[in-house]
């Protein structure tokens, strides 16, 4: 045979059918069957082989990292291997394309630092660390939940703390299993966005946004403490196309922003003053009579009450001294805005990050409604909805074992997803009881706090404790009391280095789920679209296989499923209700791409009936009043200053909190964070561009580079918040769990004041 | 040197899940090693090797030289890729595959052993001038190119257990004595170049 070249040899590999042949009769029969105690096994049946030698197998996938956007995505495999994905093009807000953060999917799931079994530390933070197998980490975890009970009389002292870093329906059965053991300890609220889905369920019944689609027919865009060209680039087109149809786009922000540069006008308000920027615009369009009075006098309640606050209390000057804005400057916005139909306000989440937040959501939910912009296509405030969230919550909800004790009294919602709140407390010998809820945005105090029992054992799932919970120093303090801490993750985070055992997760690629979204109207399907890589399992495996463990154990002691199938669990959370509004005959239809939601409008409340308790817009609310804040929107006054400037800690266009910014194509463009500091602030400390800063205040403090730029305010430090790996960066060394001012109502404790915080600065 | 039981005990080492199996593989590589280090080398403790081990090679935290060929073979550095493709296709000319298809990667350091071993017994069995190509394929245009990367890799994160160190010494003198006793596929166009 003539000598072989290294392209003969490698032509040859690339050929199932030429590969299978090179060896001719030396590999018939399976020639390596006799070697003995090897690794690999004989290659027989035709399935092992590598079939795919042309064309792609595509899934559908979804990214469902608690973004606007909740991409669909178009998953490309060969040989069992996700060669790459794109947006899906059905959908027309995804419109074929992803955000870099959703094209790093595949580095993320075949990224080598990716967990990959079960693994036990020697020593919390002690980076010493043993395999476990799945066996032997769910018997450790289940002899330590029996032992608690032994002990304690009840579950109590297991906890619960899980959020939105994967927001698929059938990851509520990390829930399920902790219903399936018994009465538990939850972290409940949300830090995301809840003073203003409060507020904005005082003003209307529900938090129930426009369709983004419909932008482009909005003739003036108040985009108010949002940044899509970072948060929600799929957006950015309809506003684009709104601005190409004559409206004005004008961005409202402290910061001046990505999104900022795009618009037509920005206004630089001072941090937090967005309530009085708000009335006096409110104040203005009254005094000019551009308010909507024959909308208003058929679906308002309480209007001409905050009229009269508004002719007593506020003018024009005060808003501007207060807010930063010049007076002509809110005239100016406050006519347009009044003037041009329809027009919208976009309301961030950051915005309602405050003590006074859910204050400011409702006045600009107030400005929207006065010049009767609420139920119109174009129109609105929009904040977010769940209207496309109600599936089953098959795997979410699951009975206790019988006999199981609990938290006597009654309990709130377990956050704004809990579609089921009023479903607590089962009788159980006249005593009623439920869950023990604890406020998530005080997780560390809470845990110091809690007794009879203490918590002794925290689960945490969908969710970077020591990144996105506040107080750093005191979550150390904290996670001291507990005796074991149970982690499922995908990478070694702050969370993952402070855990006694983490379990390694599913990537989206991996397992079958749902994911809806807060923002637009689409539905996707998650399939399975590979195996799981090394030994990772989903949330409602981990379930299944806690619950295998119980049983064995203790028979009777979990009523979650030993064995399941994930693709049958995830066909059980559709219903008629989610078939109906996306015009599915079944599911399996999403698998052809993802569905949007029939809409009667585009337009929320576009009937102009609220479920507010008077059926109107409530100008004038006393359920607000009963929750102890103010029945009208009316000024209240900020979080007073600690420190000599401002804190501001958004996000990142590289991260979605803390997922994202550990992967290396996020590193290429940002290997390091920086505090972003004025001009003027930085000269007055004598601090240069580049060099290294300490930014402190009275929680602790962060050392990195300082970036001089006149893109933040001078009263204010900006520092991304984000989990750089391998950096011991965290910007909750400096925020605080001060409450915001609203929450309780719908997702069962306040939010809290993140940009509520001060700081200073000097040279490290 | 008794290189299939060099082999063995290396295979047996990098597929190890703990520090009872990592030190019993350390202990048949100290009786097959002929420069005699490894037995000088103290006996480690089984936890500490677990520990240094699963930092370097498994994780959880950010893995300082993952043994997986397509991480240093392939210009993404991820796993499941190109190299990882090709090792397959290497193992299923022979007639073998992966235990653990899809979930564990083909171009782990312990299964691309396993299938050196099986290649030297069917070298043994007789050598047809195909399976000598495939063989000096796989040993210079692959184990050759991406193994003292990894080497490298485990050298740089310091501190390592003189164990792991010693292992990885014996790995590394395997493959010099193979590839220098075996030519490279077609000669100059094979040898050394990486296939990237």
């Amino acid at each position: 045979m003539p000598t072989m070249t290294r392209r003969h040899i490698e032509r040859m590999l690339d050929s199932a059918v030429s590969r299978r042949s090179f060896l001719g009769g030396l590999m018939a029969g399976g020639a390596m069957a006799a070697l003995p105690n090897g690794l690999l096994t004989p290659a027989q049946a035709e399935t092992t082989r590598q079939v795919w030698e042309g064309g792609y197998q595509t899934f559908r996938n979804a990214c469902p990292r608690n973004c606007y956007d909740t991409c669909s995505i178009v998953t490309y495999v060969k040989d069992g291997v996700v060669k790459f994905i794109e947006g899906a093009p059905e959908s027309s807000f995804t419109r074929g394309g992803l955000c870099v953060k959703g094209n790093s999917y595949v580095r993320r799931a075949y990224s080598p630092d990716r967990i990959k079994y079960p693994m036990e530390q020697q020593g919390r933070g002690s980076g010493r660390w043993k395999r476990l197998t799945w066996d032997e980490a769910m018997d450790k975890i289940a002899k330590k939940i029996l032992s608690i009970k032994e002990r304690d009389g009840s579950l109590l002292g297991l906890a619960l703390t899980k959020y939105s870093g994967n927001f698929g329906i059938t990851n509520y059965g990390i829930e399920g299993m902790m219903s399936s053991l018994g009465y538990t300890t939850r972290l409940v609220g949300t830090p995301c966005w809840p003073a203003g889905i409060d507020a904005q369920s005082f003003d209307m019944g529900s938090m129930w946004c426009n369709d983004p689609e419909d932008l482009p027919q909005a003739r003036y865009v108040l985009l108010w403490g949002v940044n899509p060209a970072w948060c929600s680039i799929h957006t950015v087109k309809y506003l684009y196309a709104a601005r190409d149809a004559g409206a004005k786009l004008v961005v409202i922000d402290p910061v001046f922003t990505q999104t900022a540069a795009k618009a037509d006008e920005y206004l630089q308000i001072r941090t937090g003053e967005d309530c009085a920027l708000g009335l006096g615009m409110a104040r203005h369009i009254l005094d000019k009579g551009l308010h909507d009075a024959a909308w208003l006098a058929e679906h308002a309640l309480g209007f001409d009450e905050f009229a009269a606050y508004l002719r007593e209390n506020i003018t024009v000057e005060w808003a501007a001294q207060k807010s930063g804005v010049p007076a002509e400057r809110i005239r100016a916005i406050a006519e347009e805005f009044a003037g041009a139909k329809p027009a919208t306000i976009w309301i961030g989440y950051g915005m309602q990050r405050h003590v006074n937040g859910g204050a400011a959501v409702r006045i600009l939910d107030a400005l929207v409604a006065m010049t009767g912009n609420v139920g119109k296509a174009g129109g609105g405030a929009r904040y977010g909805h769940l209207q496309t969230w109600a599936f089953n919550y098959h795997a979410m909800l699951q009975k206790p074992p019988a006999g199981s004790k609990g938290w006597v009294g009654t309990s709130g919602p377990k956050g704004e997803f809990d579609f089921a709140a009023a479903d607590s407390g089962a009788a159980s010998g006249g005593v009623k009881y439920s869950d023990r809820a604890l406020n998530i945005n005080k997780t560390a105090q809470e845990i110091l706090d809690a007794k009879d029992p203490a918590v002794r054992m925290l689960w945490v799932a969908c969710k970077n404790v020591f990144s996105q919970d506040f107080d750093r120093a005191k979550m150390l303090k904290a996670f001291e009391k507990l005796e074991m801490v149970v982690v499922a993750e995908d990478f070694f985070n702050q969370t993952v280095e402070q855990a006694d055992i983490v379990l390694p997760i599913t990537s989206i690629f991996e397992d079958w789920t749902i994911n809806a979204s807060y923002w637009h109207y689409w539905l996707s399907i998650n399939e399975q679209a590979v195996k799981p890589l090394h030994e990772a399992k989903s949330d409602l495996q981990i379930a299944a296989a806690l619950s295998k463990r119980m049983n064995e154990l203790s028979p009777g002691s979990c009523t979650f499923a030993t064995e399941l199938d994930s693709k049958e669990w995830m066909i059980r959370e559709f219903n008629k209700g989610i078939y109906d509004q996306f015009g599915l005959s079944s599911w399996e239809d999403l698998r052809k791409g993802p569905a949007k939601a029939k809409l009667v409008s585009s337009a929320s409340f576009s009937d102009g009936k609220f479920a507010t308790p008077s059926k109107k817009y409530e100008f004038r609310s006393e359920l607000c009043a009963k929750y102890g804040h103010d029945a009208l929107p009316r000024y209240k006054e900020g979080r007073a200053p600690y420190d000599k400037l401002r804190l501001l800690t958004p996000h990142h266009k590289f991260a979605i909190h803390s997922q994202f910014q550990n992967l290396d194509w996020m590193a290429d463009f940002c290997p390091a964070p920086s505090v972003y500091i004025h001009p003027k602030t930085a000269a007055a400390r004598g601090i240069r561009d580049g060099e290294t800063v300490r930014v402190f205040n009275k929680q602790g403090e962060v050392r990195l580079a300082a970036k001089v730029t006149a893109n933040v305010p001078p009263d204010a430090l900006l520092l991304y918040e984000a989990w750089f790996k391998g950096l011991a960066y965290n910007v909750q060394n400096l925020v605080d769990d001060t409450s915001a001012d609203m929450g309780s109502f719908k997702t069962g404790a306040p939010g809290v004041a993140i940009h509520d915080q001060f700081a200073d600065v000097a040279r490290a | 040197m008794d290189r299939d039981r060099i082999l063995v005990a290396l295979r047996g080492f990098f597929a190890a899940r703990d520090g009872g199996a990592m030190v019993a593989a350390y202990a048949a590589l100290a009786q097959a090693d002929p420069t005699g280090e490894a037995t000088r080398a103290d006996a480690p403790a089984a936890d500490d090797l677990e520990c240094d081990f699963n930092r370097l090679f498994v994780g959880p935290g950010k893995v300082a030289a993952p043994p997986y060929a397509s991480v240093y073979l392939d210009s993404d550095h991820r796993l499941m890729g190109d190299a990882t493709r090709r090792a397959a296709a290497i193992y299923d000319a022979i007639g073998l595959s992966s235990p653990l298809p899809g979930s564990l990667p083909d171009d782990h350091l312990a299964l691309e052993l396993d299938a050196v071993l099986a290649f030297r017994a069917l070298l043994v069995r007789g050598a047809s001038a195909e399976l000598a190509a495939l063989w000096r394929y796989f040993l210079h245009d692959h184990l050759a190119v991406w193994v003292p990367r990894f080497a490298a890799a485990v050298r740089r994160a310091e501190p390592v257990s003189p164990a792991i160190v010693r292992v990885v010494a014996l790995l590394s003198a395997w493959l010099d004595e193979e590839t220098g006793e075996t030519a490279s596929v077609a000669g100059q166009q094979g040898g050394a170049a990486c296939p990237r």
